[in-house]
C-alpha cells in the first residue's frame, strides 16, 4: 500500500465530473427525444418538453417532510423485517475473532495492525450485503406488492419517493455501521496487548519530492537498481556522493514538537529505508544513514549526526530548532536555527546518504516523512469508518436507482457485478486508456487475435493504413472512458491501510476524493431514478 | 357541462402489452364519461370489464393509450390532484408491518399534516371504521375486512372532495357493508363526489346516483339508476304482505281495468336483471351499446 496518495484536485475532478454528466444527459436528452418522437408520435415532442418541466419541479421542490416520511418508513421497515439480525453475526465474529487472530508468534505492532484491518473489514463486509440486498429489494417489493400504489395516489412526488428510500436506507446502515464500529472501537482496545498500547496512534506525514544524486554527485533519475524486478525502491551506494534529496514543502513552526529527550523543540522525522549488502560488513550491526538538511535557496548545508537504520521498523530522528552543527568549511561548531536559516517559504531539503562502504540504503519517495503532533488513533479509524460509511451510501444510491427500473433480484446482480468491476476492473480500465497496458483497440485487437499476433508485434502494414479500424477503435476507447467513469472505482473507500498501519488518514488525498464521488454518482442517479419511476407504470407484471 | 364535471374522460383506452410490447388485452376501449360534482356514481361490470384500469387511469398509475383525462381540472400525472382525492384500492394495499396508528399518521404526512392533526384525524377515523380494538396490531395479524375497514380510513385521511373507492364493500361483512354504504350516502351529503366500482348489484343500487355498466372494457350502459330501471310498460304496487283474498280482489280489479297481471311476488333486485340482461345482450352482439327494449322501439317508431 503506498500512503503517499496525491491530494485530490477539486477543480479538476469537477470539471471531469462535468464533462462526464453533460455528455451523458445530453445523450439520454437525445435519445429521450427521439424515443418520444417514434413512441408518442405528434404528441410526443409535447409530451417530451412537459416531462422535462415536471422533473424539474419535481427534483427542485421536493418535500423535505415527504421525503423524511418516507425515509421513516424505510427505517421502520428494515427494522421490522429484522434487518437488524445482522448484529447477530457481528457479536458471534468478535466474540470467537480474538481466538484465531491472536498469533503470539508474531511481532506485537504486527497483531495491532492484523486486529484493526479485521475490524474493519467486519464492518464492512457485514454492512455492504446488507445495504446491497435493502436497497435493491425495496423498491421492487413494494411495487410488487402494490403499496406503492396507495402512496403515488397521496401528493408524492416520485422524486421524493427515490430520495426518501434512499435516505432511508442510508439510516439504516448509518445506524448498524455506528453501533459497529463504536464495538469494534473498544473491541480493539481491548484486545491490544498492553505493551503496543502506545502504537494506538494515528501518524500525519508530509511527504516530500524525491530526486537523486549519483555517485559524483551529479543529478539522476534514480539511485542504483540492485536487481529487484519492481523499481519501487532506489539504492543509494554507501560513503560515496550518491544521496537521495526529499525537498518539502509547507512547512512551519507549528509542526515543532517538543522532543521528550531534550525537553526542547524539534521537527521529528521518519524513515522506513531498506538496506542491501553486497559485504557482510559487522554482522551485528545494522546500516547506518545520515541526514544533510539544505537551504534550497542558499545552499547552507547541515549535517546531522549519523542514525542506525533499523529495517521494518519506525527509525525516527528528531531534528531541534536550534541545530549544533559541525561546519566542515571553518572548522568549528555552529548553532543554526531551522527555520531562520534552512526552510523558505516553508521549504525544506533534506538530504540522505548511507554511510557504510559498499553497502546500499534503498529508498523510496514515502520513505522518508516528517510527522506532525500525532493524533489519536480513533482520528484514523473513525475516518476509516466514515469511508465504509461512503461506500455504503454509494451502494445504496445505486441500488434504489437499479430498483427503479429492474425488479430485485436483477437489480441485486446488476450492482453486484458493478461493485465486482468497480473493485477489480477499474485499474486494468485505467491503464488501458493513459496508455499503460500495451495493446490496441478492440477491433484492432480482435484482428491480432485471429493472426495470433501478440501486442507486441508490429502491426501489419495492412492493419497501419486502415483508417477505418483506427476510427472505430478510437470510439470504442471514447466509449470505455465514458463507462470508466460510470462505474465508480469502489477501492477509493477503503482507508484501512492508512490505520492498520498508524497513519491518520488524509483528507484532501483520501476522503474528499471518496466524499466527491459519492456525491458525484448521487445527482444523476437521483434523476435517473426520478425519471425512471415516473415514466413506467407501476404495475407490477 | 364541463364546469360541473369532476371526471371527464374522453375516448379513453388502454391496451395492455407484454415485454415486448405487443399487445396483449384491450381492456377499455373508446370510453367516454363525465361524473359530476356531488354525486355517487358507479362503475358496474362483470370481473375484468375494465374497472380497476379505468381507476388506475383516472389515478395516473397507468398511461392511457389513447384519450384523454381530466380530473379535478388537471392532467392524470399531475400529483397536485391527489391533495384532495381519497383512493381505495382493489385490495388495500398497504404497509404491513405497520400498525393502523402508524398507518394513518404515515399517509397523514404524506399531505404535510402537522401532528397534532394527524393524531385528531387518525383517531376520529380508527373509531368510524370501528378498528379501536386492534389500533396497535400490525396490519399483517389483520383480516381481510379489517384490511378494508383501514384501507378506507387511508383513503379519507385527507378528507377529500373526490373519492375513488375499488370494490369498496369486498371482503366486509353484512354489517360492515351496511356501514360502507352509510358512509358512502355521508360523504355524499357532506357534497363530496364518490366514485366506486362494483360488481355487487345490491350495493350500486342503494348508493349511486348514476351508473355506467361497462363489459369488455366498453361502456353499454350509461344513466340515472332510476331512468335505467324504470320499465315503462310495467306498473309495480308494493305492499306490505297481503291475505289470500286481498289478492284475489286486487286480480279482479286489475282485469276490470283491462290490465295484464303478470307476477305477484316479493320483489327480487331489479339491477340484477338490468344487468343479466345486459351481459347476456353484449355477450349476443359484441361491439355495440346495449339498446333497451323500449329504446329500440321508440327508434323504430321514428324511422
Ligand atoms: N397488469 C395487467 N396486465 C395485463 N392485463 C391486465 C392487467 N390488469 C388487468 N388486465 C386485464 O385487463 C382487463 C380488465 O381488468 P380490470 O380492469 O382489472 O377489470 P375489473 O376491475 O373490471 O375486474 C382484464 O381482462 C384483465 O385481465
Ligand atoms: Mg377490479
Amino acid at each position: 500500500m503506498n500512503f503517499d496518495a496525491k491530494p485530490m484536485n477539486i477543480p479538476e475532478a469537477l470539471s471531469t465530473w462535468g464533462l462526464v454528466f453533460g455528455s451523458i444527459l445530453v445523450a439520454s436528452l437525445a435519445i429521450g427525444f427521439i424515443l418520444a418522437l417514434v413512441l408518442g408520435g405528434k404528441r410526443g415532442i409535447p409530451r417530451f418538453f412537459e416531462n422535462l418541466g415536471e422533473g424539474l419541479t419535481d427534483l427542485i421542490r421536493m418535500s423535505p417532510k415527504r421525503v423524511g416520511a418516507i425515509a421513516n418508513l424505510t427505517l421502520k421497515e428494515a427494522i421490522r423485517r429484522k434487518a437488524l439480525l445482522v448484529f447477530v453475526v457481528f457479536a458471534v465474529l468478535f466474540m470467537f475473532g480474538g481466538w484465531f487472530l491472536s498469533n503470539t508468534n508474531s511481532r506485537e505492532e504486527l497483531q495491532l495492525s492484523v486486529y484493526v484491518s479485521f475490524v474493519l473489514t467486519s464492518i464492512g463486509w457485514l454492512i455492504f450485503p446488507v445495504a446491497l440486498i435493502l436497497a435493491c429489494w425495496g423498491l421492487p417489493e413494494d411495487i410488487r406488492l402494490r403499496s406503492l400504489h396507495t402512496v403515488v395516489t397521496k401528493p408524492v412526488r416520485r422524486s421524493e419517493i427515490v430520495l426518501g428510500r434512499i435516505l432511508g436506507f442510508v439510516g439504516v446502515g448509518t445506524f448498524v455501521v455506528g453501533i459497529m464500529s463504536v464495538l469494534g472501537y473498544v473491541w480493539i482496545i481491548r484486545q491490544v496487548p498492553e505493551n503496543v498500547k502506545s502504537r494506538l496512534i494515528a501518524r500525519v506525514p508530509v511527504y516530500g519530492s524525491l530526486d537523486f544524486r549519483d555517485r559524483q554527485g551529479e543529478e539522476a533519475e534514480s539511485g542504483v537498481n540492485t536487481g529487484d524486478i519492481n523499481p519501487y525502491r532506489s539504492y543509494i551506494e554507501g560513503a560515496s556522493k550518491a544521496r537521495a534529496k526529499w525537498t518539502f514543502d509547507g512547512l512551519s513552526p507549528s509542526d515543532l514538537q517538543i522532543d521528550p529527550e531534550t525537553g526542547k523543540p524539534a521537527l521529528l522525522v521518519e524513515n522506513s529505508f531498506q538496506a542491501f549488502r553486497t559485504h557482510k560488513g559487522v554482522i551485528d550491526e545494522v546500516l547506518h544513514g545520515q541526514y544533510t538538511l539544505v537551504n534550497p535557496e542558499t545552499d547552507l548545508r547541515v549535517s546531522l549526526p549519523q542514525f542506525p537504520v533499523y529495517e521494518f521498523r519506525q527509525n525516527l530522528a528528531w531534528i531541534p530548532e536550534e541545530l549544533e552543527y559541525y561546519n566542515e568549511e571553518t572548522q568549528q561548531t555552529e548553532t543554526r536555527n531551522l527555520f531562520d536559516d534552512l526552510v523558505v517559504d516553508g521549504k525544506l531539503a533534506v538530504e540522505a546518504r548511507c554511510v557504510d562502504v559498499g553497502q546500499f540504503l534503498g529508498m523510496a519517495r514515502p520513505d522518508l516523512f516528517i510527522r506532525l503532533p500525532d493524533r489519536p488513533f480513533a482520528s484514523s479509524y473513525f475516518k476509516s469508518v466514515f469511508g465504509i460509511w461512503m461506500m455504503m451510501v454509494l451502494i445504496v444510491v445505486l441500488g434504489v436507482t437499479a430498483s427503479t427500473f429492474v425488479k430485485g433480484p436483477v437489480a441485486t446482480i446488476l450492482l453486484f457485478t458493478l461493485i465486482l468491476v468497480g473493485t477489480g476492473f477499474n485499474q486494468f480500465m485505467n491503464d488501458i486508456l493513459s496508455g499503460e497496458v500495451r495493446g490496441a483497440g478492440l477491433i484492432e485487437s480482435g484482428i491480432r487475435i485471429l493472426n495470433h499476433g501478440n501486442p507486441i508485434v508490429e502491426k501489419p502494414d495492412s492493419l497501419e493504413e486502415s483508417v477505418a479500424v483506427q476510427n472505430v477503435d478510437q470510439v470504442f476507447t471514447g466509449l470505455l472512458w465514458g463507462i470508466s467513469h460510470v462505474i465508480p472505482n469502489f477501492n477509493i473507500f477503503s482507508f484501512k491501510a492508512y490505520t492498520a498501519n498508524g497513519f491518520d488518514v488524509p483528507m484532501m488525498a483520501a476522503v474528499m476524493p471518496a466524499v466527491f464521488m459519492v456525491l458525484g454518482f448521487f445527482i444523476p442517479c437521483l434523476i435517473l431514478g426520478y425519471y425512471s419511476l415516473k415514466l413506467r407504470e407501476l404495475e407490477a407484471k | 357541462m364541463s364546469e360541473n364535471a369532476v371526471i371527464e374522460i374522453r375516448n379513453l383506452t388502454k391496451i395492455y402489452r407484454d415485454f415486448w410490447g405487443r399487445p396483449k388485452v384491450r381492456a377499455v376501449n373508446s370510453l367516454s364519461l363525465d361524473v359530476n360534482k356531488g354525486e355517487v356514481f358507479g362503475l358496474l361490470g362483470p370481473n375484468g370489464s375494465g374497472k380497476t384500469t379505468t381507476i388506475k387511469m383516472l389515478l395516473g398509475l397507468l398511461f392511457p393509450t389513447e384519450g384523454d383525462i381530466r380530473i379535478l381540472g388537471k392532467p392524470a400525472t399531475d400529483v397536485a390532484k391527489n391533495e384532495s382525492i381519497g383512493y381505495l384500492p382493489e385490495e388495500s394495499y398497504l404497509y404491513r408491518f405497520l400498525n393502523a396508528e402508524e398507518t394513518l399518521d404515515f399517509y397523514g404526512r404524506l399531505f404535510s399534516m402537522s401532528p397534532a392533526e394527524r393524531k385528531q384525524r387518525a383517531d376520529e377515523l380508527i373509531k368510524m371504521v370501528g378498528l379501536d380494538k386492534a389500533r396497535r396490531r400490525q396490519l399483517k395479524e389483520y383480516s381481510k375486512g379489517m384490511t378494508r375497514r383501514i384501507g378506507l380510513a387511508q383513503a379519507l385521511i385527507n378528507n377529500p372532495q373526490l373519492v375513488l373507492l375499488d370494490e369498496p364493500t369486498s371482503g366486509l361483512d353484512p354489517i360492515g357493508t351496511r356501514e360502507m354504504k352509510d358512509l358512502i350516502l355521508k360523504l355524499k351529503d357532506e357534497g363530496k363526489t364518490v366514485v366506486m366500482c362494483s360488481h355487487l348489484l345490491a350495493d350500486v343500487q342503494d348508493v349511486c346516483d348514476r351508473i355506467a355498466i361497462l363489459y369488455n372494457g366498453e361502456l353499454k350502459q350509461l344513466g340515472m339508476v332510476e331512468e335505467l330501471l324504470a320499465s315503462q310498460d310495467k306498473t309495480q304496487i308494493v305492499s306490505s304482505t297481503l291475505s289470500d283474498e286481498a289478492i284475489e280482489e286486487i286480480k279482479q280489479v286489475i282485469a276490470k281495468h283491462h290490465g295484464n297481471l303478470q307476477e305477484i311476488s316479493s320483489p327480487t333486485t331489479s339491477l340484477e336483471e338490468l344487468f343479466l340482461q345486459t351481459v347476456a345482450e353484449s355477450q349476443a352482439r359484441p361491439g355495440q351499446r346495449f339498446v333497451s327494449e323500449s329504446e329500440q322501439k321508440t327508434a323504430e317508431s321514428k324511422s
